[in-house]
Order: structure tokens, then C-alpha cells, then sequence
């Protein structure tokens, strides 16, 4: 069911009208690829991008962030939280990322409520854009389901039909918060949908599923069951006498949340920050403990442990893949070292 | 008691040691909490009573050896600052080239006078308590280093590749335009600032593990199209391999 129907001139009115109280962050082209961005100019937006090179966690979950900071004074030793608000507004978000962010969105408040990320979570705007059609070669996102959004988002576009170029085009848009049905009521944006523009929405999503290819053997609810069976496989050694553990696919990944904590103190010794910055299973030290032991010192066991955590062990736990098929880790591999096949390979296997 | 520090300089370019001059904002808090009793690139006084000792440079002459043995004698921790004195540095090109030839090469119709050995690293002769690696070292490292020591905190190098911090700035990756970067098997620490500006990194900090050199080898044959010999003078360069071919 769509909510409006909305032209790429009112999507940059609604994007124009968040712009006082939000950095707007979206897709810009440098150097033949895309990366997310703060945008300071609308007027070059392309929403018919292809993708982004790494998705909006940074500006989510930045790469290093301070959580608080310290002193000692006469003996007193004082702490000051560290809470960044900085409202943004996405524009441009495709269903691997949203779903991506939802999975960031369980983790960070599950158990422990992550304030740090939540604070920027709770005051950010999404513009989700759907794709029409795989991205790039090699994404996977129909098998793990990655290709659709459900919710997660504040407005969703669907380009029904492709116009002459960006500027042309006319979405069919849904509505996924109160804030983002206040946001196209309060500048009477978009056009009330037509019995003719649900039928193109229908047709839309017919020719999204035929256009999306599957590229795993098995299918996303079997995937656990195939690991398990492949703990011992000796594929894992295989592979990884080609991984440099450069932790290039937890870098470029969209749902990994692991970090780091250290201090950072000034030259007085006396006042510091404690600060947090992205870790990554793949990379040597990551499982060293006191000792020091390594629980994974080899690249095989790492390269394992990181396709268990996508594929079973997150789903395991709360039902989600912690995978959204984007291909990211795939593309950022420097050894190209590809997880499609790897599926694959121990789909034949068993 | 303030801690003693010098710093000296073996055969380089004597950058890591200008790079803690550099440290400008931080110098007078530097000056705050330590003394400075030897610094040829900063001062005239001379004393040998050393608590920590920083030395920039690479082992290449007799005089080097003798210098450095010198140095370990005095200093109660002896830390190796920049690539040349952590591996070597772009002095162990020489290592594989005649004696005679880069001997007439540098010093023309004077190199008689000057003898020079094979260019190795600080740890090749004497022990080195830690390691500051980087062409140059990474000043904000050194700072890091002397709150540690001050503060009775272990330091440890940064245990993560290039590729980490090149991917956290959101950097494109160089492999995506074929060029075969040493990021991922080299040591971070630097922010990742070759690749920032474009240039593929250099290993100039070293190999982060034999591991990542391995797969690096087996990359090169099975993986890329790349040569052997090309990505073992881009390992040489800074004296990150130097243990015949790749593995």
C-alpha cells in the first residue's frame, strides 16, 4: 500500500526542509564509486545510485567516539559522560543498509542500552530509496532477505518508473513513522495515490523479485544447519591460506559491532577520555586474552568464526541473520576471498 | 624525580628525531615532565646519565656499531625510533647491491675513507626494549609512548594493518584500482595516510605477522596478477622482508 506518490523535486524539498536541524548525509560520487556523505549541495543528488562503497554505520556508530571523560583532581577522580546528539538525516538508504541499521538497533539496546549509539540512532531521519534491481555483481541480499525493508525507515521511495535521469524520476512512497508522515503533511508534499499507481506498485515488486538473482544453494533458514555441519570442513584452512587477516571485511561490513576501549589522557596524567573504536574478528589479536591466549590465532579459525557469527550464530540468538547479503566484505576483500562461495563450496561439500 | 631522556641519531636522515621537534603544541609539556640531557638536533649540553634513550637511524658503519653498543651501555631503556632503526630503513637497499659499487656511488673518489658494513637494524646488535616504528615515526606515537612511560602504563604498538584504519576513514580501496597496496600486511599506527592521499602504502612500520606475509605470497601467485619480484622491492624498500623470496 502506497502513502504518496512524490517526484525527485519533492524528495529534495522534504531533504531541504530537514537540513536546519539535521546534517544530511547521502550517497556522493568521488572517483567512479559512491560513498555516503554530508551533503552541502542537493542539487547534484542521484538516487539511482548503485551503491555505496561502505554503508552509514560511521555516522551511526562512528569509528571512534569518546564515551566519557575523566580527572583526577586532590585525589577525587570525576567522570563526565559523553553523549554526542548530532541529528541526521539520511537520504538514499537501500533495504541492506536499513536492514543493517535495524540489526545495529537490536544490538545497541538489547540487554544494555547503548546510549552513545542510540542518542544518534534515536534523532536520525531515514529516506530509504528500494532497489529496482541488484546493485553490482555478486550481491546476495534476495538470499539473506536483505533486499526488502520492512520498517527501519522514516519515509521509503519505490522508483515505480524510471524517468529520463535522476531529476525525472517519480517514486511511489510509504510511510514507516509518524515523524516521517509529519514531515510530507506539514509541506503538503506528494500526490495521493491512484488505483493505477498501486498496480504499478504491484507490478513493481513482481518484476523486483524476478530481477533480484539467488545466488546461494542454500536457502537463508537452512544456512545454520549447513554450518553446523561444516565446523570441521576443511575448506576453512583452504581459504584462509589467502586471508591477510586485514580485517578490510569487518571494516566495510554494515552489520559488525564489535569495538575496542582504551584511554586517551593528557600530558597533565591527570584528566583523559575513554574512548571506543571498531574491532574486528578477522584481525590476529582480536580473541587475546590475559595470558596471553588467543581463543583464534589462526586466520582459519577467524575466517570460520566470522561466517558462523553471520549466518547462524546472530540468528541464533535473535532470530535475525546478522548478515545482509550486500557483499561488502566480498567487494573490500583484498584477497578476494568470497563468501557466496564459500556457502556454496560447503553446500557441495555436504 | 624527572626521567632522563637523549636521543641520537645513527646513519639516516635524522627525521625521527626532528619529528619529535615538531611536536610543537605538546614540546613545553614534553619539557614539563622529562629532561632532555642529549639531543645533537636540539641542544649543545651533553650527559650520560640516561634513563630512556631514543635513537633514530640504522646500523651501517663500524662506527654505528660502536656507537649503539655505547648507547645500550648508558641507557637504562633503549627505544628504536622510525623505520631505520626498527628495520633497517631505504638503507638496507644496499644490502643488494656490491660494496664497491654504492660505496663509489655515495662517496666518488673518497670511498676508501669511508668503511660500511651491511645496513641493519638497531636489534641486530644490541637489545631493544620497544620499537617505534614508521618513515617517519608517527609523532603522536611518541607521545603516546613517553605518558606510558610516565604514567607506568604498557605500551603496545597498534596490533591492527594498514587496511584498518584506511577503511575507518572510509578511504576507496587502492586494490579496487589493481594497485597491490602492502596495507594489509603492514602495521597501522599511521592513520592509514598514503592511501588517504592516494599513494599505496609502503610498509615503512613494518609486517604486522608472518601470517598475513604467507597469504601475501600465495596472493601474488594464485590471486592477483602481480609480480613477485615487484612487491618484493616494494617489502625491501623500507627493510619490512628481507629473508630471500616470499613465502
Amino acid at each position: 500500500m502506497l502513502d504518496r506518490i512524490i517526484t525527485h523535486a519533492e524528495v529534495l524539498r522534504i531533504v531541504a526542509d530537514l537540513a536546519p536541524e539535521h546534517r544530511i548525509v547521502g550517497p556522493v560520487l568521488r572517483g567512479g564509486q559512491y560513498f555516503y556523505e554530508i551533503l552541502t549541495d542537493l542539487s547534484g543528488l542521484d538516487l539511482t545510485f548503485s551503491y555505496c562503497v561502505y554503508g552509514p554505520r560511521a555516522f551511526l556508530f562512528p569509528p571512534t567516539e569518546t564515551l566519557f571523560q575523566f580527572s583526577r583532581q586532590n585525589g577525587r577522580f570525576e567522570s563526565t559522560l559523553s553523549i554526542e546528539r548530532v541529528p541526521t538525516a539520511f537520504v538514499g538508504v537501500h533495504p541492506c543498509d536499513i536492514n543493517a541499521i535495524r540489526l545495529l538497533d537490536r544490538v545497541f539496546s538489547k540487554d544494555h542500552r547503548d546510549e552513545h549509539y542510540l542518542s544518534r540512532r534515536e534523532c536520525a531521519f531515514i529516506i530509504g530509496v528500494d532497489c529496482a534491481k541488484e546493485c553490482t555483481v555478486g550481491v546476495f541480499c534476495a538470499d539473506m532477505h536483505g533486499n526488502v525493508a520492512k520498517d527501519g525507515f522514516d519515509l521509503m521511495l519505490f522508483p515505480l518508473e524510471q524517468g529520463s535521469g535522476p531529476n525525472d524520476m517519480r517514486y511511489g512512497l510509504v510511510f514507516g513513522s509518524k515523524r516521517g508522515e509529519v514531515r510530507l503533511q506539514k509541506g503538503s508534499i506528494g500526490a495521493i495515490p491512484k488505483a493505477a499507481d498501486e498496480r504499478a506498485m504491484e507490478e513493481y515488486q513482481r518484476r523486483k523479485e524476478a530481477a533480484f538473482p539467488h545466488r546461494l544453494k542454500t536457502r537463508l533458514e537452512e544456512l545454520p544447519s549447513l554450518l553446523n555441519r561444516s565446523y570441521d570442513s576443511l575448506l576453512w584452512e583452504a581459504t584462509a591460506r589467502r586471508c591477510y587477516s586485514c580485517g578490510s571485511c569487518n571494516m566495510a561490513c554494515p552489520t559488525c559491532y564489535c569495538f575496542n576501549i582504551f584511554d586517551e589522557t593528557d600530558m597533565t596524567l591527570t584528566r583523559g577520555e575513554r574512548k571506543r573504536e571498531w574491532d574486528g574478528c578477522q584481525l590476529e589479536k582480536f580473541a587475546e586474552v590475559a595470558g596471553p591466549h588467543n581463543f583464534r590465532p589462526k586466520a582459519a579459525s577467524r575466517l570460520r568464526h566470522r561466517i558462523f557469527r553471520k549466518a547462524k550464530w546472530v540468528k541464533d540468538q535473535s532470530g535475525i541473520a546478522g548478515c545482509v547479503g550486500c557483499a561488502r566484505c566480498d567487494r573490500a576483500c583484498t584477497a578476494k576471498i568470497n563468501s557466496v562461495e564459500i556457502y556454496n563450496q560447503l553446500a557441495e561439500e555436504i | 624525580m624527572k626521567p632522563k631522556i637523549a636521543i641520537f641519531s645513527l646513519t639516516s636522515c635524522e627525521g625521527c628525531s626532528l619529528a619529535i621537534l615538531e611536536l610543537e603544541d605538546h614540546l613545553l609539556d614534553i619539557l614539563g615532565a622529562v629532561e632532555i640531557v642529549n639531543f645533537r638536533e636540539g641542544m649543545t649540553d651533553r650527559d650520560w646519565d640516561i634513563d630512556i634513550a631514543f635513537v633514530d637511524g640504522a646500523v651501517s658503519t663500524p662506527q654505528d656499531a660502536k656507537e649503539i653498543q655505547h648507547i645500550r651501555e648508558k641507557s637504562r631503556v633503549l627505544v628504536a625510533i622510525g623505520a631505520c632503526a626498527c628495520l633497517g630503513g631505504v638503507n638496507t637497499l644496499k644490502n643488494y647491491q656490491s660494496e664497491s659499487d654504492y660505496r663509489r656511488c655515495v662517496y666518488g673518489d673518497m670511498a676508501n675513507y669511508f668503511p660500511t658494513t651491511r645496513a641493519k637494524p638497531l636489534s641486530a646488535i644490541v637489545k631493544v626494549d620497544y620499537e617505534l616504528p614508521g618513515c617517519p615515526m608517527v609523532k603522536e606515537e611518541f607521545l603516546e609512548f613517553v605518558k606510558c612511560m610516565l604514567m607506568g602504563k604498557v605500551f603496545r604498538l597498534p596490533d591492527s594493518p594498514v587496511c584498518v584504519e584506511c577503511k575507518k576513514r572510509g578511504n576507496p580501496c587502492l586494490y579496487d584500482q589493481g594497485i597491490f597496496c602492502l596495507g594489509p600486511v603492514t602495521r597501522g599506527g599511521c592513520s592509514a595516510i598514503c592511501p588517504t592521499f592516494g599513494s599505496k602504502c609502503e610498509g615503512c612500520r613494518g609486517l604486522i605477522s608472518r601470517e598475513g606475509l604467507a597469504a601475501a605470497g600465495v596472493n601474488i601467485r594464485e590471486t592477483y596478477n602481480a609480480s613477485v619480484k615487484d612487491v618484493m622491492d616494494d617489502l625491501r624498500l623500507y627493510g619490512a622482508y628481507q629473508e630471500g623470496d616470499l613465502p
